[in-house]
């Protein structure tokens, strides 16, 4: 059973884990304009598709949280 | 489901349910700011090799780069009177020019012929003389080359290569 006790600390957890990956894509964006404002553009590509990953990790890590709150609901109406 | 609208839901009166509802927030707001991201990096793989200067150049003659002494320099403005750079006669007698713009901040580089050096006094930037590359400092690219062309009429440049 959900509760709110359980999703907070869930949710922090998931916070950190998302402001991580986060800072990470932040680096490869710095990196990716370096490198396009050194000639060498093509860089920049595997840094897209690896910020794309890190988006979809992030994008799934979200997805687990609105499917907790939902079920969380559905257990608690009054939630 | 409950039978409070959902605005209301999300704004309780208990500290742990206002902690819940604030951190799934900030989990959807980080995730926002991801997407935004993977966007500005798929942008500056996109647009790429424009965000450096391309288009043909014009010539144009560098005046007084004809009497410039060895460990010498002069500044100018190439290609456009936007673009400060500096022409430099090496100790060997070579010519070279560069964008006087530092590559970590854009400040503004000068010649130190004691130590045969392009300096960025901004942030202790040095680049080699020889070739525009970073020898030390927070730099990581060298600087912008113009290319010359010395002729009986005078030194030209004859454009910028990043």
């Amino acid at each position: 059973m959900e509760t709110g006790r359980q999703g907070t600390t869930l949710f922090s957890g998931i916070c950190l884990l998302i402001g991580l990956l986060l800072i990470s894509q932040l680096w490869l964006l710095a990196a990716a304009l370096d490198a396009a404002l050194s000639g060498q553009a093509r860089l920049a590509i595997p840094a897209s598709i690896a910020s794309a990953a890190l988006f979809a990790v992030n994008a799934g890590l979200l997805w687990y949280v609105i499917d907790f709150d939902r079920r969380r609901r559905r257990v608690d109406p009054n939630a | 489901m409950s039978d409070a609208p959902r605005w209301k839901q999300d704004f309780p009166i208990l500290w742990d349910e206002d902690h819940y509802v604030t951190r799934r927030e900030l989990a959807k707001f980080l995730t926002l700011g991801s997407g935004t991201i993977v966007a500005a990096t798929v942008g500056v793989a996109a647009i790429g090799d424009r965000l450096r200067p391309q288009g043909k150049m014009e010539p144009m003659r560098i005046e007084g780069a004809d009497t410039l002494e060895r460990g010498g320099s002069l500044l100018f403005r190439y290609p456009t009177g936007a673009d400060p750079c500096i022409l430099l006669r090496l100790a060997d007698g070579r010519l070279a020019a560069y964008s006087q713009v530092c590559t970590h901040l854009s400040c503004a580089v000068v010649h130190e012929p004691a130590a045969d050096e392009l300096y960025c006094p901004c942030h202790e930037g040095h680049f080699d003389c020889a070739d525009g590359r970073p020898t030390a400092g927070p730099p990581t690219r060298r600087l912008p080359r113009v290319l010359l062309a010395e002729t009986a009429r005078g030194v030209f440049a004859l454009g910028v290569e990043v």
